[in-house]
């Protein structure tokens, strides 16, 4: 994911909220301290199929977002 | 202080200043998040100097980066955790050897230290170092009492914190972490056991001392005051393996079956052998589809790959293994007196690693003495 953004790709990463802070060090460990995270709700696991559709919406959202951003 | 130890100390963030005091210094590491909440010994460099008397190799050259912040795992700085663990210096050499053990590839290190799972590194230390620093392989061996114990998975816990960033809500997701994070460390009792020692099985001389690491649950105690036979004990066992909560239902990593002296005794004069009772363990720790939550049972069993679609019709009695291959199940012999054994659960994606204690030149350490500096 690092590589992938050092080469300038749109890239970012999915976190739910109490894995902020691990995204955030990650992301300058492996040196790329930019490195989008979407933020969704916690939890990702024990969700029904909706609720999970529901978490892919709100990454979604950030997403096309950051796409919009790097294409201006 | 020799020049080279006062050069090394100079180097920005290398060392810190601190008041000559002990509560001052213990407050310093509180305030820095460096322990584990208990006292800590002051790493002066007189100390870590002692220390790194232990060490053959250059105190600033790294043996190996630590995830998750992928810090750099130098003697020196490992020298400073052991001095705050309370090790001696003659343990130094072990807790080394550890790191390396931790830090390999198949070990899983940035898996188990992130984890939201409550996994902590067991250190099962064998071979003939192991009864040179007294480290305890009989009774309470996973409890109090034994310096060697105490210390040497301390001090490799602390370098997980503060060399790998295994800071609680930050870098260990652990959703509520174990008493075996404090410290977890053991030998095996080789002169208990009916068996071969595990270092040998795994394929090293019997005069190699080594250190295998789990990345493992606390042990979960199995009682059987009443079989008097092999497969008695042994269903007593299985029966306490399968269970539907452990992360090896999911995964493919080992699971380890500690046999007290007494058990292992009654399981071997039968004639089992450890491949045997592996066999067994294998077989017979299974749980039907049925135990599983309906939603456990669409979700994973019937799709993971780890099943190799095994489950992907089956009927709601076939039965699932909790090891995935006989040679998952590792056996080690320790304890003291009594009608016990253990069953570790472990994190599942990540494998049992063994390395022996060599010196730089590639031969094998025959006392941590080997180690010291002239």
């Amino acid at each position: 994911m690092a590589e992938l953004r050092r080469r300038g790709l749109v890239t970012a990463v999915v976190c739910s909220g109490p894995f902020m802070k691990l995204g955030r060090t990650q992301a300058k460990v492996f040196g790329v301290p930019e490195l989008p995270l979407l933020e969704i709700p916690h939890p990702l696991g024990g969700l029904k199929l909706d609720e999970v559709k529901g978490r892919a919406d709100v990454a979604l959202a950030q997403f096309l977002k950051l796409i919009k951003q790097h294409s201006k | 202080m020799t020049s080279h130890l006062t050069q090394l100390l100079n180097v920005p963030g290398a060392s810190v200043e601190a008041a000559d005091d002990f509560d001052a210094i213990n407050e310093l590491v509180r305030a820095r998040g460096w322990g584990d909440g208990l006292p800590v010994l002051p790493p002066t460099a007189a100390r870590v100097e002692e220390m790194l008397k232990y060490c053959d190799r250059p105190w600033d050259e790294p043996i190996a980066l630590i995830a998750p912040r992928y810090g750099a795992a130098t003697p020196l700085r490992l020298a400073a955790n052991a001095v705050m663990a309370g090790c001696r210096p003659e343990y130094f050499p072990v807790l080394i050897l550890a790191v390396e053990a931790i830090c390999e590839e198949p070990f899983n290190c940035y898996g188990i230290q992130a984890t939201t799972h409550q996994c902590a590194v067991l250190i099962l230390v064998n071979g003939p170092v192991a009864k040179e620093l007294d480290i305890n392989s009989g009774h309470n061996a996973f409890g109090p009492g034994h310096q060697a114990n105490a210390t040497i998975g301390r001090a490799l816990r602390f370098a997980q914190v503060n060399v790998g960033g295994a800071i609680p809500g930050l870098g260990d997701m652990s959703t509520f972490g174990s008493p075996a994070k404090y410290t977890y460390c053991a030998a095996e009792n080789e002169a208990a056991s009916p068996w071969e020692p595990l270092h040998v099985e795994r394929g090293f001389p019997a005069e190699a001392s080594t250190v295998t690491v789990f990345a493992a649950e606390a042990p979960h105690n199995i009682n059987d005051h009443e079989s008097l036979t092999a497969e008695g004990i042994l269903k007593t066992v299985a029966g306490t393996v399968a269970i539907t909560g452990a992360n090896n239902i999911w995964f493919d990593g080992e699971i380890l079956v500690i046999f007290g002296p007494e058990h292992a005794a009654t399981v071997a004069k039968e004639g089992y052998s450890k491949k045997d009772v592996k066999q067994y363990i294998f077989e017979h720790a299974r749980l039907p589809l049925s135990a599983f939550s309906r939603e456990n049972l669409e979700r994973r069993l019937r799709q993971w790959p780890v099943f190799e679609g095994k489950f992907a019709e089956a009927g709601l009695d076939a039965r699932v293994p909790m090891a995935k291959h006989p040679e998952e199940v590792v056996i080690a012999v320790i304890g003291g007196s009594g009608k016990h054994s253990a069953f570790v659960p472990t994190f599942g994606a990540s494998h049992a690693v063994t390395r022996a204690l060599k010196l730089r030149d590639g031969q094998l350490a025959r006392s941590v003495n080997d180690f010291r500096r002239r």
